[in-house]
């Protein structure tokens, strides 16, 4: 039994091409990729080889300038995430503590507001290109109001709302979902003895729920974290082209119209040491949490 | 529980119903518009339901100006092909890296697992190279789909793989049968829901996926994001068609959300973890 299970010629045929295929697809690219962000340029005559620049292109990323619009790109994903955290997920989180407290047809709620979750962002980023060329003047001029000039997409001032919006609105439905199945998980002794000793509604919710489905809520932050390092799909519909306001929109630019290889590809990088840094410091922060709960509870109990 | 008539009761649901609104009014106002013409939209009927149910729009829309029955059929070829891809490797690689006792099988599942972390726009440029001869083909889109979405594959195949007891192994060795097929004719069968779950999610995220689409599909394997948001361009006049593409578009996911919504949410939960 132990032999069978122990073979290494069917672990290989069971592993090994996974691994492979695994290691040629996604490993070595973003070797490829960090190799290509330490090089200069590649000449436009053949044969002329790229040099060997260390860090040159992070460095050009971060030297502020007019023409430079990369730490401005910077900027705008943390104010999404910002926008993510602070507003989207406390709202997906009263959702989810109001239906899991029993509401009458509780999961019909759930299931609708779960709809465009499932849609593709391309169709939501149309749709709400009509919403706002069609639907929201319409609704100004009965309002008497005075639309922003050039419409939302093309107003400086209104545009990057207007961007972050549609992609704020369609997830807090998959926030819900997560932060009300860790709710619904809570054990119903837990819930009931919290009742017996008279805690109810708001209370319950900050003392007993909410410090419960603490591992649920880290898995929402780093969601909403590193999907705003990783925002491309709804800019890239309802902005004009070639426009750079997002770490992964000014990537594609300059990769692909512009055709700065080694330039993107430090952009590229940087989405991901980003990415990686804060999934990093979201865990550090959430063990200090633990860690601060447990101190209190002791000196509680010590007292 | 109290149960009572109040005012707090009435502010909930009319909180939530307010949001069941917004959440389902974009898919309605979608709907009317595909059934519009242009004419309709601007002479102010913005909301209501269509004077004409124009089903020429979905025609149109169809086939003669706006190919989107091949878009669509790229799309299914594409996330078909990916899907038999994920879940064949996923589940042999589950197997092996979980099942069988090998030295280093935690080096490699945390290898895997670490790929999941890093976003796929670390590997774009190199992959435009490693796929330059494939260009214009399905594959040049099926391949990174698979690779990328085989880690989170095998961790919700992980879950399952490991609560199923060893006697099942066992028996059937002292039965006589080989590794192979304890794994696909005994394992394989009771991996059936886990796997239905991981396909799910990668279902979702491949027929949605727009990144990698507009670098790879292009020409005839265009898929059903890109195509969509080319035709948008095109289409800025032709209300009506276009809403009916974005609906054609969107009514496979919104179909098997509506037969299956427990199991959707369920697959979209496993998949979480991946960020």
């Amino acid at each position: 039994m132990k032999r069978v299970l122990s073979n290494k010629w069917s672990i290989a045929v069971f592993v090994l091409p996974t691994v492979l295929f695994f290691t040629y697809i996604v490993i070595i690219p973003i070797f490829k990729s960090f190799y290509y962000s330490l090089l200069s340029e590649i000449p436009a005559k053949v044969g002329d080889q790229s040099e060997f620049v260390w860090f040159e292109n992070y460095i050009k990323m971060f030297t502020p300038g007019r023409r430079n619009a990369f730490p401005e790109a910077v900027l705008n994903s943390l104010y999404y995430a910002g926008l993510s955290i602070f507003v989207q997920l406390p709202f997906s989180l009263l959702i989810a503590l109001i239906l899991a407290n029993g509401v009458k047809s509780e999961s019909l709620y759930r299931n609708l507001f779960f709809i465009p979750v499932v849609i593709s962002s391309v169709v939501i980023s149309l749709l709400w290109q009509r919403i706002y060329k069609d639907l929201v003047p319409s609704i100004y001029e009965i309002f008497h109001l005075t639309l922003p000039k050039n419409g939302f997409l093309a107003n400086k001032d209104t545009k990057l709302m207007a961007v972050f919006l549609p992609s704020l609105w369609q997830f807090v439905g998959y926030h819900m979902l997560l932060m009300y199945g860790a709710l619904k998980s809570i054990p119903t002794d837990v819930i009931e003895a919290a009742t017996v000793d008279g805690a109810g509604g708001v209370r319950m919710a900050l003392r007993i729920q909410i410090p419960m489905i603490k591992p649920m809520l880290k898995v929402c932050l780093s969601f909403s974290l590193i999907g705003s390092f990783k925002l491309f799909d709804t800019p890239w519909i309802l902005l004009e082209r070639a426009n750079k306001s997002l770490p992964a929109l000014s990537m594609y630019v300059e990769m692909f119209s512009n055709h700065k290889y080694s330039y993107a590809s430090a952009q590229a990088m940087f989405i991901v040491f980003e990415c990686l840094a804060f999934t990093v410091l979201l865990n550090i922060l959430f063990k200090d949490w633990d860690g601060f709960t447990l101190r209190r509870g002791r000196r509680r109990l010590a007292a | 529980m109290k149960k009572k008539f109040s005012l707090g009761k009435v502010a909930t649901h009319a909180f939530l119903i307010v949001w069941l609104l917004l959440c389902v009014f974009p898919l309605y106002w979608l709907l009317c518009f595909s059934l519009k013409d242009t004419q309709e939209i601007f002479n102010g009927n913005l909301i209501g339901l269509p004077t004409q149910w124009l089903f020429s729009n979905y025609a149109n829309a169809w086939g003669a100006g706006g190919n989107i029955s091949v878009f669509l059929m790229n799309s299914v070829i594409d996330t078909a092909v990916t899907l038999c891809i994920t879940s064949l490797m996923g589940f042999m690689s589950a197997y092996g890296l979980l099942r069988m006792r090998w030295k280093g099988q935690k080096v490699v599942m945390t290898y895997i697992m670490m790929g999941m972390m890093i976003p796929m726009h670390a590997a774009l440029y190199p992959l435009t190279e490693t796929l330059l001869p494939l260009n214009k083909t399905y594959w040049a889109l099926i391949i990174p789909y698979a690779a990328f979405n085989i880690p989170i594959t095998i961790l919700i195949l992980s879950g399952f793989i490991t609560n199923i007891p060893y006697e099942m192994e066992e028996a059937a060795c002292i039965d006589g049968s080989g590794i192979f097929r304890t794994a696909f004719t005994i394992i394989l069968p009771m991996m059936v829901p886990a796997i239905a779950t991981a396909a799910i999610f990668v279902f979702l995220q491949v027929w949605n996926e727009l990144l990698l689409a507009t670098i790879f599909a292009s020409g005839k394997v265009r898929t059903l994001t890109v195509g969509i948001q080319q035709m948008s361009g095109q289409y800025q006049t032709d209300y009506g068609s276009m809403g009916a593409a974005l609906v054609i578009a969107t009514l496979p996911t919104l179909v098997l959300y509506m037969c299956m919504s427990g199991q959707v949410q369920r697959s979209l939960i496993a998949g979480a973890v991946k960020g």
